[in-house]
């Protein structure tokens, strides 16, 4: 119960520490997410030996809040803060000349205790409460370096699409509140049939928003503009596996349809992300599409009804992936940028990092021994036996071969080139909080044989899927390492490049025309209010013709004044806050134009105001006696 | 009669308590009236706990006793006490203090009055008294501001006040009574329902602060003292809600009144939001930003009669507005009006800083905060009532929420060129300050003591 309790605490209380006391950051960072691990050690041991432990809140009437222990939890969350602690050690080298320290870390350590919240949660409620959490988090984390070019844009654009997915999130569990009649998550894995399927679809929908499934998948790329070990962190092993796990902890529940849909979803972008990975010219964009695609095979596996392959494959990604991050960042100190060309042989000056990174890259590729050749025959072999065989195994294969081709390119990119001098600064943070998950990435596999044990789950039989995997992850490699994408992918490189962009892509496709949407919106508002003074005027105040006048002189005065106060406002901001308004405002873009008319409504004019609240008068009549003549 | 009394006590001891009060602010005490006040509020909290399971009617049908008009009081009567604190801190040793005071425990009669009436008078009652002493706080100071304030604002009661009167004849022509248990009877009877419904909604929607009847809020907030724009934004506000929902869980639903009520909560939430985006004076901005949030009540509103959840909901976020609403009010108090005053605000004063962050992230609906759970609740009803579309809007607009309240929090965490003065902070405000930041941190996690 305690140290159930501390998983969370730990980091959450030191996160605001380390927000309030602004003073030795890295500090009071290490030691809570050391405790964090600790604690999260006690969990495991304890779901090992079979204590079913639970944490019950208040909460809300009738819907308590609750952590539960089980072996799925307890394994999840150990694999957070074992990944949270190797990080932050990294990020203390990483981050060293950074003045915003206590910032970063501060708000690093309550995305991870809401990541935790999400991962033990035992109720609907708390998964709503951390997954809006962790968003919300991680937009700051991203946005962190607001200074610069693009990072407010990126920020907004993860925010802005993981939002819009969260209302599948919201409908999916008021779904199966309402129909369960209880917020308790185990008992509403009881429904079945229309409304499991519903469910099933509309929590599909949260899932592919966090974790960044085709056609959502772009906010992902861009959010590599934030600092590297948010990358390792939230972009490869947790904000990105919430929907991988929210898919498999409802996954006794899906049947049929939902499952169909999520194999899908996630084969076709196992598929796409990895083309976008392999046409990609920047070495954190192409891991961060090769994140897309590895959840991508993870929801393969859930839709082929086998959910432990895809946990099994969750945690060795995240092992493997935060290392490949955290070697690309490595990269990105020397050289100052990760575009391919820049990093083109930094791997030469460092060769223990590129061995980290190597051995990473194999792992993710699927060569045995290292832990991804485990979890990927896994998912393979899943997707040989499950139902919808014909087209997600296909799928599964090809994502294979494109894991190795873009892993062999990201390889050859670093070896071949000049070496350059380096400088050690912060190394030794940076080397140790890589050196143990770079072990992870390459011995996990052996854990994965006890770990089925305690989730009692069993995995289909390997025989052919092994071979298959290997074959298709060794011409991965070999592609990749030989063939320049441009001769691999031919006519379809730069397609991909734009991120298979389909008519201007998300932004052409919602973006563009919800914006002329509004605009049309605001040209007909404009004229409903010059009709509707108009018509006050024709009305009721010809008479007051001559006080109009001067109080329309008033008015003109008034806006005009307001007008140069706005422009003193924008004269007078300094570059600082303009990043930081470029953040804020990006998140509602064109909305602040129609704020700013609204406020020409709201004049400070009493008879002009008392006819619009009359119009308003009207319009709410209108709207009922019309009512009952439609229904 | 006395078994009717007895169900009264609260009531009857505030109303107690404003004769006292008044007999102090004779005798030039203000402190003394401001203790009776503080006491008064108290004890009559204290005796609504044991009729918090009644749910019954007095004087013949016209006062409810019931889940709504007692957690009405559980959360008006203390909010009361704590903008009294905050007034004291705000005016101590000014002319006409003591006056403040009366006014506050007066309106707040008035607001019991709308929480909890059964009937058509009351309820007319109900808004006379909340507006006749609303007016007068607002002109307070004296100022040209503030008279500019107090008369648009009674001009706006006037004229929405007599409309609502006029209206509520066709009702009771209609049905025959002024009881709104006997609204059933205007069942068939779809235009004198629509002509009650629209006097209701403007009556009920001016003091709430509704789309389009909103246009005098910021300025009576801007015009009137910090604390006493707090009061009004919360108290007269969460009062005009539960009498919204004392009347409209009475009449049928065939008369078309849900579907109204929730086109309002779409366009206030959306309005509220956008005015807010662009304002540079903080008091006005929480303005917009109270309006914005009187339509995130009306999805509960919505959801009466045909989800479990409205009234829960509704009484849930109620307690949290008062206590989100009332310490971003006391955090403006102690760092100034202006959008400028709050950069840096938050390194000058660190733990007053994370007090209102708090209060603005629980106002966003960020978890676990108390202002999330109250959202929740409010979506939950609202799909439940099968109004998907409205909470989606809802939803959506909590993107714009957080345009609108990070641009307080961002740069009170900016650097500012020079020193900045630490005044004093009054003892009163800081007891509001810690109250207020506690409930709206942790209730959230301990929701589960409000009625499910």
């Amino acid at each position: 119960m305690t140290m159930l309790a501390l998983t969370l605490l730990a980091p959450l209380l030191a996160g605001l520490a380390a927000l309030a006391l602004r003073r030795a950051p890295e500090a009071i960072a290490l030691a809570s997410v050391g405790l964090g691990f600790l604690a999260a050690m006690a969990v495991l041991a304890g779901a090992i030996a079979g204590d079913a432990v639970e944490l019950v809140l208040p909460g809300l009437p009738q819907m308590p809040l609750r952590l539960v222990v089980t072996p799925l939890t307890a394994v999840i969350s150990t694999m957070v803060a074992t990944v949270a602690a190797c990080v932050v050690v990294y990020a203390v080298g990483y981050m060293r000349s950074d003045p915003e320290r206590p910032r970063f870390f501060g708000i690093l350590l309550l995305f991870v205790a809401a990541m935790q919240a999400l991962v033990l949660a035992g109720d609907w409620i708390t998964v709503l409460a951390a997954w809006e959490l962790i968003g919300f988090s991680s937009y700051l984390l991203i946005g962190f370096w607001h200074g610069r070019d693009g990072v407010p844009g990126a920020a907004t654009r993860a925010f802005l699409y993981t939002r819009s997915a969260d209302l599948g999130l919201y409908l999916g569990i008021f779904v199966l509140i309402g129909w369960a009649g209880s917020s308790e998550i185990s008992a509403t894995l009881a429904i079945t049939g229309t409304p499991a399927l519903v469910a099933g679809v509309l929590l599909l929908i949260g899932a592919m928003g966090k974790s960044a499934q085709v056609p959502l998948q772009d906010w992902l790329q861009r959010a590599m503009a934030g600092p590297t070990p948010v990358s390792a962190l939230l972009h490869s092993a947790t904000l990105v596996a919430a929907g991988a796990i929210l898919l498999i902890r409802v996954a006794p529940m899906l049947s049929g349809g939902a499952l169909l849909a999520i194999g899908l979803v996630g084969g076709i972008t196992a598929v796409v992300a990895g083309l976008i990975a392999l046409a990609e010219r920047d070495l954190k964009r192409l891991l961060a599409a090769s994140t897309s695609s590895q959840y991508g095979l993870m929801l393969l596996a859930i839709g082929a009804g086998v959910p432990v392959a895809a946990l099994l494959h969750l945690i060795a990604h995240a092992a493997i992936k935060s290392t490949l991050f955290l070697g690309a960042g490595v990269f990105q100190h020397d050289r100052d940028s990760t575009d391919m060309e820049a990093v083109a042989g930094a791997g030469r000056s460092r060769p223990l990092i590129l061995t980290g990174f190597g051995l990473a890259a194999l792992a993710l590729a699927g060569i045995p021994p290292l832990a991804g050749f485990f979890s990927k025959d896994a998912i393979l072999a899943a997707a040989l036996a499950a139902p919808g065989a014909a087209w997600l195994a296909p799928l599964a294969l090809a994502g294979t071969v494109l894991t190795g081709a873009y892993m062999a390119r990201a390889l050859r990119v670093l070896w071949w080139g000049e070496a350059q001098p380096v400088s050690g600064r912060g190394m030794g943070w940076m080397s140790a909080g890589m050196a143990v998950l770079t072990a992870l990435a390459a011995g996990l596999g052996f854990a994965f044989v006890p770990l089925e044990h305690l989730l009692g789950a069993e995995l289909p039989p390997e025989g052919t899927a092994m071979i298959l995997g290997l074959v298709a992850a060794l011409s991965g490699l070999v592609l990749g390492w030989f063939v320049t994408p441009a001769r691999l992918m031919g006519p379809v490189l730069p397609w991909a490049q734009r991120g298979f962009a389909v008519a201007g892509g998300m932004d052409g496709l919602v973006l563009r025309p919800t914006l002329a949407i509004a605009a049309a919106c605001e040209r007909f508002e404009r004229h409903l209010l010059a009709a509707q003074l108009g018509l006050v005027r024709v009305l009721g105040l010809g008479t007051a013709s001559r006080t109009e006048a001067a109080d329309n002189r008033l008015y003109a005065a008034t806006l005009d004044l307001g007008r140069l106060n706005l422009r003193l406002g924008d004269s007078a901001e300094t570059t600082d806050t303009k990043g930081i308004d470029g953040l804020i405002f990006g998140l509602v873009d064109r909305t602040i134009a129609a704020g700013r008319r609204l406020r020409l409504l709201q004049s400070g004019l009493i008879h002009r105001e008392l006819a619009l609240t009359v119009m308003g008068i009207a319009v709410i009549a209108a709207v009922l006696l019309i009512l009952p003549i439609s229904s | 009669m006395a078994r009717d009394l007895s169900f009264l006590f609260p009531e009857l001891l505030l109303a107690s308590t404003v004769v006292l009060m008044l007999v102090a602010e004779m005798l030039r005490a203000p402190r003394l009236a401001l203790a009776f006040g503080l006491i008064g509020l108290g004890l009559s909290t204290a005796l609504t706990l044991p009729l918090l399971e009644a749910d019954t009617s007095v004087f013949g049908g016209t006062y409810r006793v019931d889940l709504l008009s007692g957690w009405a009081k559980l959360i008006l009567l203390p909010g009361t006490a704590l903008a009294l604190l905050m007034t004291r801190a705000e005016i101590a040793g000014k002319d006409r203090e003591g006056s403040v005071y009366v006014l506050l425990c007066l309106v707040t009669l008035g607001a019991l009055m709308l929480a909890g009436g059964g009937d058509m008078m009351l309820l007319v009652l109900g808004v006379v008294l909340t507006g006749l002493g609303s007016f007068a706080m607002v002109a307070w100071p004296r100022d040209d501001a503030a008279t500019e304030a107090a008369m648009k604002y009674l001009v706006f009661g006037a004229v929405t006040g007599s409309v609502m009167i006029y209206g509520l004849t066709f009702w009771f022509g209609g049905a025959g009574s002024t009881l709104f248990s006997e609204l059933g009877a205007l069942q068939d009877k779809p235009l004198i329902a629509l002509a009650g419904l629209v006097a209701v909604l403007i009556g009920l929607g001016y003091k709430a602060a509704l789309v389009p009847f909103q246009f005098w809020a910021p300025d009576a907030y801007d015009g009137a003292p910090v604390s006493v724009a707090a009061f009004l934004s919360v108290i007269t506000k969460v009062a005009a809600i539960f009498a919204f929902a004392q009347v409209l869980r009475d009449l049928p639903v065939a008369t078309g009144w849900p579907v109204v009520v929730a086109l309002i909560a779409a366009v206030t939430m959306t309005f509220g939001y956008l005015a807010a985006l662009v304002q540079s004076n903080v008091v006005r901005l929480l303005a917009y930003s109270s309006v914005a949030q009187a339509g995130y009540f009306m999805l509960g509103i919505v959801a009466l009669g045909t989800s479990p959840l409205a009234l829960p909901s509704v009484i849930v976020f109620g307690a949290a507005y008062v206590a989100m609403n009332l310490g971003a009010f006391a955090v403006i108090m102690v760092a100034g009006r202006d959008l400028d005053d709050f950069k840096g605000f938050g390194r000058a004063r660190p733990v007053i800083g994370v007090a209102m962050v708090v209060f603005l992230l629980s106002l966003t609906g960020i978890p676990p905060l108390f202002g999330f759970v109250g959202k929740v609740l409010l979506f939950g009803a609202a799909i439940e009532a099968g109004y998907l579309w409205l909470a989606v809007i809802g939803i959506l607009n909590s993107v714009l929420a957080l345009a609108v309240y990070l641009r307080i929090v961002v740069p009170m965490y900016q650097a500012r060129e020079g020193e900045a003065v630490r005044a004093e902070v009054a003892l009163p405000l800081l007891v509001v300050l810690g109250a207020t930041a506690l409930v709206t941190a942790l209730m959230g996690l301990f929701a589960g003591v409000f009625p499910g």
